[in-house]
């Protein structure tokens, strides 16, 4: 449908709050940082000067930044994958229970609407060395669980707690996968002799994939760079550098350590990285891993 | 050798619907049964029981003398073709033929062969690599069937399998399943609500309606002499004309005063409902009428002419073979022959010898 406008004043009078929100909180900081990222500022922002590529060197030399490279991967991926593999075990439990559905699917969904903050406190109280019920408990099978001093449990905890609040969205998603696979695929698989087991695994997760594959870019895209809230509730990065992402080092080196420049790069290397991913979820997600 | 056995099979849901009251039927070996019905006569609901994807409530289902209420669908020995297809969207034709085969661990040659045979029969060689997106409804038609031969079960159960198509097609279709039955030999249950197909493919047919089976016969059987008012109007088309009336000792006293004489050797007296199909029904001059139609309404079909009108107050449609061009609001002059007449009690919808 197209609509047409007297005059041609009107038409952009109505997008203006649209174009001023876009322009003021995602166009002009992202300039900022850009522009940012090829000066050193001193810690005071009292003066600044021009350092060319300098920031972009320095982070590509930095055996520290690689390293929250890996972190993030193996938090981003940790996450993405028992995110999905949860949820896709609650839904194909709630696909199949008739009573309570609707009860049950709520709770399940409510996760979801817990700030981010608020998920890592939880979290973190739970599994407080001191006075965490979890901790407590893990310390009784003989787990000495300290995130505080160990890296490995400090990640673990993050994943839990990131993973925690993706389940609900994952959840969603394959729930309503799982009821768009027709009934009758399930049947004739049936009769064709397949285990419920197998039915799932070569047909209903098959048929999935297209849902799979979306959500794997989504969650990928939320554990880079949605899951700060999480990290500084929890962890704060620690211990040393073993829970520090990407995301969370932009803001660790810019705003803890002072380090403006640096901090600006590593967001114009972020914003190359989201760029990528939503090519790549346009490119593929729309396409190619469909069925008609 | 009786096949398939169903000894007052019911099917009463959780919320206390009672879908299928009981049900007696036994098919012999080979033979290609059909169960008819309007939509909702629990037609699907049956075979679905059949098939194991519906738990039987009451009654005993026997699939080659084995009780086969608690197996489940893959252990029944069937093979069922959905209104849908339900192909495997995912898996070649190929694979959808052969996913059967190797669930029950069919060694793989065995499995190549058997499908490329029944490929060949179904003349979907060519198409084995395809997926079924790249199909047309016919050829999606040809594979569910394929899926259901590979496997040479017991029984074939069918579920509309032709409402997809487009009319010719399904003609054609139509053809192709009775032959293909007829040289396998297989036991077959086919559901449908088209009485026309039903006719044409079935040994024997189920008209079924609330889930009761009105009568069991072979078409003929069921054309010439059914047993309810409900198969008359079922079977046949256009439906036959039926009319409530009086029979008394004069004979059937039709609405508006019109009595047809009879004397009839039934001792029944009152309410029934008496019938005549439209082919029965022939022109004649008005010294030998019964009783003349008030034309409303024809319908030029080529090769036969459907007459509507009103006898009476009542309905009346006539088919003459051949073009005819009778005026609108003309009268017709028509002779119903006795040998032709179905008499039904109102009361207990059974049928009354004229």
């Amino acid at each position: 449908m197209t609509v047409t406008f007297p005059q041609k004043g009107l038409p952009w009078l109505l997008l203006l709050p649209q174009l001023v929100v876009t322009a003021i909180f995602f166009l002009w900081p992202a300039e900022q940082a850009l522009e940012q990222a090829f000066y050193q500022e001193d810690a005071f922002g009292l003066s600044r000067e021009f350092v060319g590529l300098e920031n972009f060197i320095d982070l590509f030399t930095d055996p520290l930044y690689y390293e929250s490279m890996l972190t993030t991967l193996v938090f981003s991926f940790s996450v993405a994958i028992g995110g999905m593999s949860v949820a896709l075990l609650l839904a194909v439990m709630a696909d199949r229970i008739i009573r309570g559905k609707l009860t049950y699917q709520t709770l399940l969904i409510w996760p979801y609407a817990v700030a981010p903050a608020l998920a890592g406190v939880l979290w973190w109280i739970l599994f407080d060395p001191s006075m965490g019920p979890i901790a407590l408990w893990l310390d009784n099978i003989g787990i000495d669980w300290n995130h505080y001093l160990n890296g490995n449990q400090a990640m673990i905890l993050v994943v839990i707690a990131a993973t925690w609040k993706q389940i609900s969205y994952n959840f969603l998603f394959f729930l309503a996968g799982l009821q768009a696979v027709p009934r009758s695929l399930i049947e004739a698989a049936s009769i064709d002799g397949a285990s419920p087991f197998k039915r799932f695994w070569t047909i209903v997760f098959p048929l999935l994939s297209p849902t799979t594959f979306f959500l794997l870019v989504v969650n990928l895209v939320y554990a880079f760079f949605e899951t700060f809230g999480v990290i500084d509730a929890t962890t704060k990065g620690g211990p040393g550098q073993s829970t520090t992402t990407l995301v969370y080092k932009v803001f660790d080196d810019g705003f803890v350590g002072l380090d403006l420049g640096g901090s600006a790069a590593q967001s114009v290397i972020l914003m190359a990285i989201v760029g990528l991913m939503t090519v790549i979820q346009f490119r593929f997600i729309e396409r190619k891993v469909q069925y008609s | 050798m009786t096949d398939v056995i169903l000894e007052k099979v019911g099917k009463t849901y959780l919320n206390g619907f009672q879908a299928i009251p009981s049900v007696d039927l036994s098919i012999e070996e080979g033979e290609f049964i059909v169960l008819v019905g309007p939509s909702g006569c629990g037609k699907s609901t049956l075979l679905r029981m059949v098939a194991g994807l519906e738990s039987i409530s009451s009654g005993t289902l026997r699939i080659r003398g084995e009780h086969m209420n608690n197996k489940e669908p893959a252990e029944r020995d069937i093979a069922m073709v959905f209104q849908n297809y339900a192909l495997y969207p995912h898996m070649t034709v190929y694979n959808n033929m052969a996913y059967g085969l190797k669930n029950r661990g069919v060694p793989k040659d065995q499995i190549e062969e058997k499908v490329t045979d029944v490929a060949q029969m179904l003349g979907l060689t060519e198409l084995l690599q395809r997926k079924p997106g790249q199909l047309s409804g016919g050829q999606r038609q040809r594979v569910a069937m394929g899926r259901a031969m590979v496997r040479d079960p017991t029984v074939f159960l069918f579920d509309e399998p032709l409402s997809n198509l487009d009319a010719k097609l399904r003609v054609q279709m139509r053809v192709e399943i009775r032959q293909l039955q007829r040289k396998l030999g297989t036991t077959t249950l086919y559901v449908t609500h088209d009485q026309v197909e039903a006719m044409t493919l079935a040994d024997r047919l189920v008209v079924l309606n609330k889930g009761k089976a009105e009568q069991i016969g072979t078409p003929m059987e069921l054309y010439n002499t059914p047993a309810t008012p409900f198969v008359a109007a079922f079977i046949g088309s256009p439906s036959m004309n039926l009319i409530d009336a009086t029979l008394t000792d004069k004979g059937i006293e039709l609405p508006d005063g019109l009595v047809l004489p009879t004397d009839t050797a039934d001792a029944h007296r009152g309410a029934v409902v008496w019938g005549i199909r439209p082919e029965h029904l022939d022109v004649v001059n008005e010294s030998e009428a019964d009783f003349a139609l008030r034309i409303q309404a024809v319908e030029s079909l080529g090769a036969e002419t459907l007459i509507h009108g009103v006898v009476g107050t009542e309905s009346v449609v006539v088919r003459l073979s051949g073009p005819h061009l009778p005026e609108i609001n003309s009268l017709m002059w028509l002779h119903a022959p006795k040998q032709h007449w179905h008499l039904f009690d109102a009361n207990t919808q059974q049928r009354l010898s004229v």
